[in-house]
């Protein structure tokens, strides 16, 4: 058994997780983060990308709409690549309650929502799809947020302050002794190997899974794991998010995300931490609600749907309370307080949108237990350095505007060596996910690093398989390189079958129309001509 | 469904499956062109965002539309790639380069002046285009390659600007759209159409019509094309709405007509789609009714047949060749070798002569080995830039296939 030491272990690869991670690099403390798959595999990228402006929770939860609007006034400063300022509106429906309306106004008023009503005509022009029903269209600053991006560049700024992390490395069970957590033990679930890790602290982010963490040790969190779906449809329906003004519920958000819109949610309380499952009513219930703000929703393509699990944190007042009812705040849970035990913190609940406010006060936390004084700095430290306008020409040069654009954000400081290549070499520029423009001299510099461990995780790397054809053609045209990675075929296969597996489950729920053309001639290509089987996904 | 949506919907279409690019005549020389589904949909979806483009990979589109007519899914591909060169159009640099690429697109989109200034002494314009130096500075000024095949000027056609009016008998009546390149650089092609169109007992009007349209829009001047399309629409009005046919004997100006036109936001925009027809499309016809007087004289001729790109992109097969077969004594063989490279004016541009000549390749390699093999001694075309291109590239004269059919009728020699 290998041993480690450090001082603060991070359970969970999510926002929060690489939050705390990057909080503590930054104080001179050192910490490893360890996670079960890749970063970002649960709740921060399955949901809407949204970064809320707060208005969401204006009428009912003023706290979590003033952490809101307070982080997304930061987060578009420190992480602008991650971030795309559309800015959102709240629709107000004929026939919708006027009262909401008012009480809205005032809670925007009151936290310090910037609000600016739409003039409908301007409306309709900007967003044409916009449904004629709108009666009044207020904008806040609302945005969208890329999870993949924000949490990978989350902990590269970490490692360059010392901080490390571990993916595929799973926690088996904390390591007590005398009353006092000193440390974790996990296994490396790519080399099967045992690790034990010693910490003076151990905090447990694991969003959904954090019961599970501490239930390891006979201590109880409540966490209601309330499940959303989310519909992708092919193309921007909008530009900017569209909400609807009414009290928040089931199916009245469309996002623009990067090429796609993300149209969610539902809400149920489920059991599994990873039931990811999207049920059949649920697709034709979102779609039913869809219809409200977006009239002929069934006419266009949905090329996937996908559901997370929303952690909640279940204070006792809000024991009575359903998902959507209960509170969006977040909550520290010191176990000496309520177990007796030391050396263990559980952070639950909250949202993607405040993950750095809750990442902060955890590290306070830490830092006063260690007796760090180091104050806060994510608040003002960008997350990257400025992009070399060198580099980024010469990007849009080699590979078209679009195409070199989105490169530049995923990659940004590593950018500098892939454009060098497809310099050197034009045919790496060529793109192997054309849905998504990714190049293929990216998809190499990708299979380089440690943490790509399968073709799915590439995906999350890359957005390769992303987009129309859901990997019907990209997942072949990486087959050298995958080969060249991992090595031997039955690997590559496999990895294959994984990723189309995966694809597959997030399909089937939406299987007419043109998804049904394209897959009939994904399923010709992959069973027939390649004669390949789907396989079970694992995760 | 408005068309915004009717755009998304067929956005929604494509299947990905690259049929287009395969068969995209500038994908198969140019390598690094990401071809119709790069530029078309795959683009399109980032185009949705608030993304800029590189212009310059827009500009290799040669808006051929083979893209449009082989897509399985009825992608609109090159309309949205036209759109985007819309939006990129309006959002220009600024810089020197942009500004000669800007008044290239300036003059080669005003065919039709230049028609107009060359027919004035036809002698001394074609004489002073064959001067090297002239070229040359046309060349390094405007970007116009030096090589690429201008077309000559000849003795223009004469517009007969409607003094009968619509007559009593508007089911013998057509009005011609002759556009520039009949107009000004082939009057003959036209007055023999006229002729032509006289001897079977239908009386032509020809009105003082723009450019249609097309060459501004390949050249980037949409707000231009579209004004011309309105001014054009407004001369057919009158007759369109007595029903009377509009003739084509451009395949290019044939296909905006279609196309373009009854997207303009005119009353008669909504009766061109049905009332346009290509000149064999609409002798075709009168055979099924059995009105096409088939007294033909003999023509021993052979000739080699290139279906223009925009004529396949119609949609109306290749009804020259069938009235062409129905002519005892004429051989003819439909090449169908691909876009002879030119298309309109992209073959003009220094840039692209040499992607155009190698676009063309496969064609002048088909119609030099068939002229070799005897199987034929000259080609024949519809369209007139597609005519100069393959003279240019193989030297084999070339001529619409109307002059076979007025020899046939004994209307020329």
């Amino acid at each position: 058994m290998r041993e480690i030491s450090t001082q603060v272990v991070v359970i969970g690869g999510g926002a929060t997780g690489v939050g705390i991670l990057r909080d503590l690099s930054m104080r001179g403390i050192p910490a490893l983060l360890l996670e079960q798959g890749d970063l970002a595999h649960g709740t921060s990228s399955r949901f809407h990308g949204l970064l809320h402006s707060g208005g969401r929770y204006a009428v009912k939860d003023d706290k979590a709409a003033q952490e809101c609007i307070e982080e997304n006034i930061i987060l578009k400063t420190i992480a602008a690549h991650c971030i795309e300022d559309t800015y959102g509106w709240f629709v107000f429906l004929k026939g919708d309650d006027p009262n909401y309306l008012e009480l809205w106004l005032q809670g925007c008023d009151q936290v310090g929502i910037p609000v600016r009503e739409v003039p409908l005509e301007e409306g309709f022009r900007l967003e044409p799809l916009l449904t004629r029903k709108a009666a009044r269209i207020f904008e806040v600053p609302d945005a969208t947020v890329d999870g993949f991006k924000l949490l990978w560049s989350n902990v590269k700024s970490a490692e360059k302050y010392g901080g490390t992390y571990q993916t595929y490395c799973k926690v088996q069970s904390l390591w007590l002794e005398n009353g006092r957590v000193i440390g974790v033990y996990a296994e490396d679930l790519i080399t099967g190997e045992t690790l034990r890790v010693r910490s003076e602290i151990v905090v447990n982010a694991a969003g959904p899974w954090s019961a599970e963490i501490a239930a390891m040790s006979g201590f109880n969190v409540d966490v209601l794991k309330d499940k959303g779906s989310l519909l992708v449809f092919n193309q921007r329906l909008f530009n900017r998010v569209i909400n609807r003004l009414r009290v928040p519920g089931d199916g009245d958000i469309f996002v623009p995300h990067q090429t796609v819109t993300v149209f969610g949610t539902t809400s149920h309380t489920v059991e599994l931490p990873d039931d990811h499952q999207v049920d059949e009513q649920d697709i034709t219930y979102l779609i039913e609600l869809g219809q409200n703000l977006l009239e002929g929703i069934e006419r266009q393509r949905i090329v996937r749907s996908f559901a997370g699990i929303r952690p909640l944190y279940e204070s006792v007042e809000d024991q009575d309370q359903e998902g959507r009812g209960v509170s969006r705040n977040f909550v520290i849970i010191d176990h000496q307080k309520m177990d007796g035990v030391q050396g263990l913190v559980s952070i639950l609940g909250g949202k993607l949108t405040t993950y750095r406010l809750m990442a902060e006060k955890v590290s306070d936390w830490v830092a006063a237990k260690l007796g760090v004084h180091t104050a806060c700095r994510t608040a003002e430290e960008p997350l990257l350095n400025e992009q070399s306008a060198e580099v980024w020409d010469k990007a849009r040069q080699l590979i078209g505007v679009a195409a070199a654009d989105k490169m530049m954000e995923r990659l940004n400081e590593q950018a500098g060596a892939v454009v060098e290549a497809i310099a050197r070499q034009p045919l790496l520029g060529q793109f192997v996910c054309e849905c998504e423009m990714v190049t293929q001299a990216e998809v190499i510099h990708a299979l380089q690093d440690p943490a790509v461990n399968s073709l799915d995780d590439l995906r999350r790397q890359t957005r390769l398989g992303m987009g129309t054809c859901q990997g019907a053609y990209c997942s072949y045209r990486a087959t050298p390189m995958i080969h060249e990675a991992f090595g031997g075929w039955e690997r590559t296969v496999k990895e294959y079958r994984l990723l189309l597996a995966e694809r597959w489950r997030g399909i089937t729920p939406v299987l007419w129309g043109e998804q049904l053309r394209e897959s009939e001639l994904a399923r010709a290509l992959f069973l027939n001509v390649l004669d390949l089987k789907a396989e079970e996904s694992e995760g | 469904m408005d068309s915004r949506d009717e755009l998304a919907a067929r956005l929604d279409a494509c299947q990905k499956c690259n049929m287009c690019t395969a068969q995209c005549p500038v994908a198969k020389v140019n390598p690094r062109f990401i071809g119709p589904k790069g530029l078309g949909p795959d683009m399109e979806r980032f185009r949705r965002g608030q993304i800029n483009l590189d212009e310059t990979m827009l500009d290799d589109c040669s808006n051929c539309k083979t893209c449009e007519l082989t897509c399985p899914s009825g992608v609109k591909i090159t309309e949205m790639i036209l759109g985007a060169r819309r939006a990129a159009s309006k959002a220009r640099h600024k810089n020197t380069m942009g500004l000669r690429l800007g008044l290239r697109g300036y003059i080669l989109g005003r065919n039709e002046y230049l028609g107009k200034l060359g027919v004035i002494w036809p002698t001394l314009t074609n004489q002073v285009l064959k001067i090297k130096l002239v070229r040359l500075a046309l060349d390094k000024t405007l970007s116009i390659s030096k090589n690429g095949p201008l077309p000559a000027y000849g003795k223009p056609l004469k517009i007969q600007p409607d003094k009968v009016g619509i007559g009593t008998n508007t089911n013998k009546q057509v009005v011609y759209f002759p556009g520039c390149y009949t107009r000004f650089n082939e009057g003959d092609t036209g007055r023999i159409l006229i002729r032509l169109l006289e001897h079977l007992g239908y009386k032509t009007t020809v009105p003082d019509f723009h450019c249609c349209g097309l060459p501004l829009e390949a050249n980037g001047q949409f707000g231009k094309a579209d004004k011309n399309g309105r001014y054009n629409l407004e001369l057919m009005r009158p007759y369109l709405e007595a029903g009377i046919p509009v003739i084509t004997s451009c395949t290019s100006c044939g296909l905006t007509l279609k196309e373009d036109y009854p997207k303009l936001e005119t009353s008669s925009a909504q009766l061109i789609g049905a009332q346009a027809y290509d000149l064999f499309e609409f002798l075709w016809q009168l055979h099924e009714k059995g009105e096409l007087p088939l007294d033909f004289q003999e023509v021993r001729a052979s000739y080699g047949y290139h279906p223009p790109c925009h004529l396949k992109a119609q949609g109306i097969g290749t009804p020259a060749l069938r009235i062409l077969g129905l002519i005892p004594g004429v051989k003819i063989r439909n090449l169908d070798a691909g876009c002879c490279g030119l298309s309109g004016s992209y073959g003009f541009k220094a840039e692209k002569y040499k992607k155009a000549m190698k676009i063309g390749s496969s064609l002048f390699e088909a119609i030099n080995v068939g002229s070799q093999h005897g199987d034929f001694q000259s080609m024949t075309t519809e369209c007139g830039v597609c005519k100069v291109q393959i003279v240019h590239g193989t030297g084999i004269p070339t001529e619409h296939p109307v002059h076979i059919l007025a020899k046939a009728y004994r209307l020329i020699d």
